[in-house]
This record gives C-alpha cells, structure tokens and sequence, in this order.
C-alpha cells in the first residue's frame, strides 16, 4: 500500500534538512541530536534497502511560490506563501509499504520538535467488484 | 523471425535454464545474472543465426561460461564452488527430465519462508514467470530502482537463510505450497482489482498469475487447491469484460451484464472444480472458487443460489476466518434469507478496532440497511465508507449512491 509523509516545518531561514534550521531542535542536548538524526539515517536507509521508498523531494521556500486563484473565469497569479500558517509543506516521502501499521510505524520515525509528520494514504485506480 | 518469437522461446525456457543452473551452481543472484547475459547475447545471435535446435541447452551453455568467467575473474566467496561444479559434464537429463520438478524448485526458492510477500512475489515474477525488471515495476507502479531493491535484497535474504534449489520436506510441503498459491493469488489480485491506468499492464498481471498456477498444476495435478486456485481465477477472470463500464467506473457485481462474462473460462473454471472437489479436505480457494462459481451459473444476480452460497462462506469461514468472508457471508445471509439477520452477521465485526477504520464494514452495512428500507442509516454508513476507501471507483460509487 502506497502512503505519502508530508512534513511540515518551518525552518528559519528556509533550509534543509529542516531540522539544522529548527530553533527547538537545535536547542536539543548534542547527543539527543545525534540520536534523532541517526534514527532518521537509518530509516532512510531501511526503506531504500526494504525497496519501500519509492521517492521523496525537499521543497523550496514558501516565499518562492506562485499562486493561482480564479478570478472572473481567468487565473489570477499572486505571490506565496499560501497561508499565514506556522507550518509550510517543507517536503514529502512516497513509500509503498505492507500496510496501514508499517506506514505507522516510518512515518512516527520523522518526526521531531515543532514540525508535524503527516501520513496520508494513496488513493489507488482499483476496486473489488463485489 | 520477429520479436514475439524470441519472446515465447526465452519465457518457456528462462524458468528451465534457470533450474539447470540452479541445480549446479545454487545461488539465484548469481545463476540469474548469468541468465541475464545469455538472453543478451540470444537477442543479439538470434535473429541473426535463428533460434538453435536446442536454445535450451544453448541458453545453459552461454549462462554456465558466464558462470565460470566471473568466478575466474573475481575472488568472491563463489570462485571455488562455481569452478568446482563447472568440472562436472552435464548430463542428457538435466537438460530434459527435471522440467517438473525444476519448476516446482524454482517456486519453493522464491517462495522460502525467509522472505516477505512482496518479494516472494517480485521473486516469483522474475525468476519464474521470467518477466524484466522493468515490466514487474511498471505493473506494481513503482519506479525500477525500488523493485531492483527489492529483488536484490530478496536474492540477499535467501543467500543468508542458507536457501537452496531443493524440495521441502514431506512435513514442510503443505506449508510451502500454500505459500506459493497465495503469491500467484496476490499477483492476481494486484492484476484483477484494478480498473484504469493501463489496461495492458493489469492484464498482464492476470495472465501471469493465471500461467503461474498453470506451471504449479501441471506439477502438482492432484493438489486439489492448487485446482482450486486455478478455478478461482479462471471463474473470477471470467467478469473482466463486465467489471469496468465504458467511462472507466466500477461496476458491481450485481450491476453486471453477464452476457459479456466469458463462458470459455467459466467452462474451463467449473470443470476443474468438478474433477477436483470431491477428493476429502476442501480447502479456502476450492470454496472461493466454488462460491464464484455459483455467481458464473446464475442468470441474474436476484437468482443467485444464495442459499448455498451462504452454506460455501459458513464453510469458508471456518477453514479460513476473516473479516472479509464475514462480511461477504453477511450479504449472502441477507439475500438468502432477510437484510435483518445479514445485519446480524455483521454484529461481531463492530467492536474488531481494526474494522472500525475498514470502509468495506460500513459500505456492507449501508448496503444492508438499504435493502431493510432504512434509507436515512444507510446513508450514514455509505458516507463513512466513502471517506475510508482508498479506492478511486469505489469512492465515486459510493459517493454517487449519496448523491441519489
């Protein structure tokens, strides 16, 4: 079953990976650091070797974003950032794993202070009939 | 000569040359690597030379001198085996006389219990049903570098669980060879369920399981869910040309037009059951199979034997429980006898946490209060199920059934 992890983060500035840009990250004891950033080295590494990774991009600045909204039955482009959130979509992983505990399981190992992880699954073209 | 003919030549003997090699030289990785190569050099020589007397023995010949090259040339852990198997000559019979066991081998080693599904079943694909890497990614819709991972580390798996090209022992047999049904059903599965994108690719998927489980019946002709598996598929195939209507959209079952159904499969698919069901211990793909069968003789779906398609999942539920044959068992229940007590059937399932989030729960039940003539629950139901679903068609099916 595919799956894809959305983080969203907010690094200052914008960088990646987001976390060496994370105030509250940064703020962790060295060796917690170390820790997470060698947890997520090794679920990198696991998915790669597994063949469940499938793909996965580092997005760019918000600021950069062009947005297109309808405007008298024509697009009208303005300036990003799309939302005032506190949180941009910073990036994304396609993994195609067994199933819905497995997506569970990867998708808690990207997460880290103030960015939230979010694992939505694919929608797929198939169907059972009966 | 033309490229097909190439084609049919390599994938009936790419499984053979294959175990040939197997039998000698025992490590998949490299044995199909050396395969690799002679089918390069088959599609250059080939069309050039024609196909030899006797490609089989050709393809062993070029895949074995491939063998013996690159354990001369490198120092890895094989140089020694390989060159030792290599002062062996060849006997006649094992170009000829082990097809059926080679093949049966060939699925036990990609099938070995070491391994995940997902591998057995690139496995399998690969090294069986002698499909490129690129095709079996292509099918999964995934990109190449994430199946060549996958084969690679399946290939690692079974190099470090000490596997070899043998077969099980009498005790391990059942185990083993139910593995190997239920990785052609999943290559089905994959193939069957799907409804867009493209149409060839899913074919091919169908056919592939289907000529799998023809290789395994050919092997093993009195393994009666082997048959059963092969009925099942057969039967099940048999509603392709009325699943999807012309826009692309699911059509259920019940909607179907079953003058498009194909009466050469349902033949083929009932026939097997025949010869096969009578013979003691009737396991969950003859059920499946016979319960598909009884859809493929009825007229219509209100004439359904639902009666006795109740009584198959009763049975169905007992030989191999799950959610999904209680849910079908609810269906039938409610046709056979009354919506409220198909209702019931379905009791249990309400309090299993995993159901709770499974949309095929709540699409059940909608349907069932329906056919009760409560409109206003069913809706309730449907519009959970549409939110759950991971499934494009069924989504705008359920969600047209909102809409009404």
């Amino acid at each position: 079953m595919k799956y894809v992890i959305l983080i969203h983060s907010n690094p200052q500035p914008w960088g990646h990976p987001t976390s060496d840009y994370l105030g509250a990250h940064q703020a962790l004891p060295a060796e917690v650091r170390d820790r997470l950033n060698a947890e997520f080295e090794q679920v990198m590494a696991e998915l790669q070797a597994n063949g469940e990774l499938l793909g996965g991009e580092a997005l760019g600045d918000p600021a950069n974003a062009r947005l297109y909204r309808w405007r008298d039955g024509e697009p009208l482009a303005s300036d990003g950032p799309y939302s005032e959130a506190k949180e941009h979509l910073a990036g994304f992983f396609l993994i195609d794993v067994a199933g819905q505990a497995r997506a569970e399981e990867v998708a808690a190992r990207f997460s880290g202070p103030d960015e939230t992880v979010e694992l939505r699954p694919l929608m797929w073209p198939g169907g059972d009939d009966q | 000569m033309t490229g097909s003919v190439l084609d049919d030549v390599w994938r009936r003997e790419a499984p053979h040359v294959l175990g040939a090699l197997l039998r000698r030289y025992g490590d998949l990785g490299d044995c199909e690597e050396a395969l690799q190569d002679a089918a390069e050099v088959a599609a250059a020589r080939w069309p050039v030379d024609g196909v030899p007397d006797a490609p089989r023995a050709w393809l062993i010949t070029v895949a074995s001198r491939r063998l013996i090259d690159r354990a001369r040339a490198d120092s890895a852990r094989v140089r020694r085996e390989t060159l030792d198997a290599a002062q062996r000559p060849y006997a006649t019979q094992d170009l000829t006389t082990h097809d059926r066991d080679d093949t049966l081998r060939l699925f036990f080693l990609c099938c070995h219990p070491a391994l995940t599904r997902p591998s057995q079943v690139a496995l399998c694909l690969r090294a069986v049903a002698g499909l490129s890497v690129e095709q079996i990614a292509a099918a999964y819709l995934v990109p190449v570098r994430t199946m060549t991972q996958r084969l690679s580390r399946a290939r690692t798996a079974l190099r470090q669980a000490g596997a070899r090209f043998v077969l099980p022992s009498q005790r391990d047999l059942p185990d083993r060879v139910a593995a190997v049904i239920d990785v052609c059903h999943l290559v089905f599965t994959e193939g069957y369920t799907r409804t867009s994108g493209e149409e060839l690719l899913d074919v091919l998927l169908v056919k592939e399981a289907i000529r799998l489980v023809r290789q395994l019946h050919a092997a093993l002709p009195d393994h009666a869910e082997v048959a059963g598996a092969l009925a099942l598929m057969l039967l099940t195939h048999a509603r392709s040309p009325a699943r999807v209507d012309a826009a692309g959209d699911l059509v259920p079952l019940a909607e179907q037009d079953r003058s498009l159904w194909r009466r050469d499969l349902i033949t083929e698919g009932v026939e097997l059951l025949e010869r096969n069901l009578p013979r003691g211990h009737v396991g969950r793909f003859q059920l499946q199979a016979a319960i598909t069968a009884v859809h493929a003789e009825a007229a219509t779906y209100k004439e359904t034997d639902w009666l006795q398609i109740s009584l198959l999942y009763d049975m169905l539920g007992r030989v191999a429980p799950s959610p999904a044959v209680t849910l079908n068992h609810a269906v039938a229940v409610a046709m056979a006898h009354d919506p409220a007590a198909g209702l019931a059937v379905l009791e249990p399932l309400l309090d299993d946490p995993a159901m709770q989030r499974h949309h095929r729960l709540y699409a059940v039940r909608g349907h069932l209060l329906d056919l009760n003539g409560d409109a206003e629950d069913a809706k309730k139901q449907y519009r959970i199920a549409a939110r759950l679903t991971a499934s494009m068609p069924e989504q705008r099916y359920l969600n047209r059934k909102l809409a009404r």
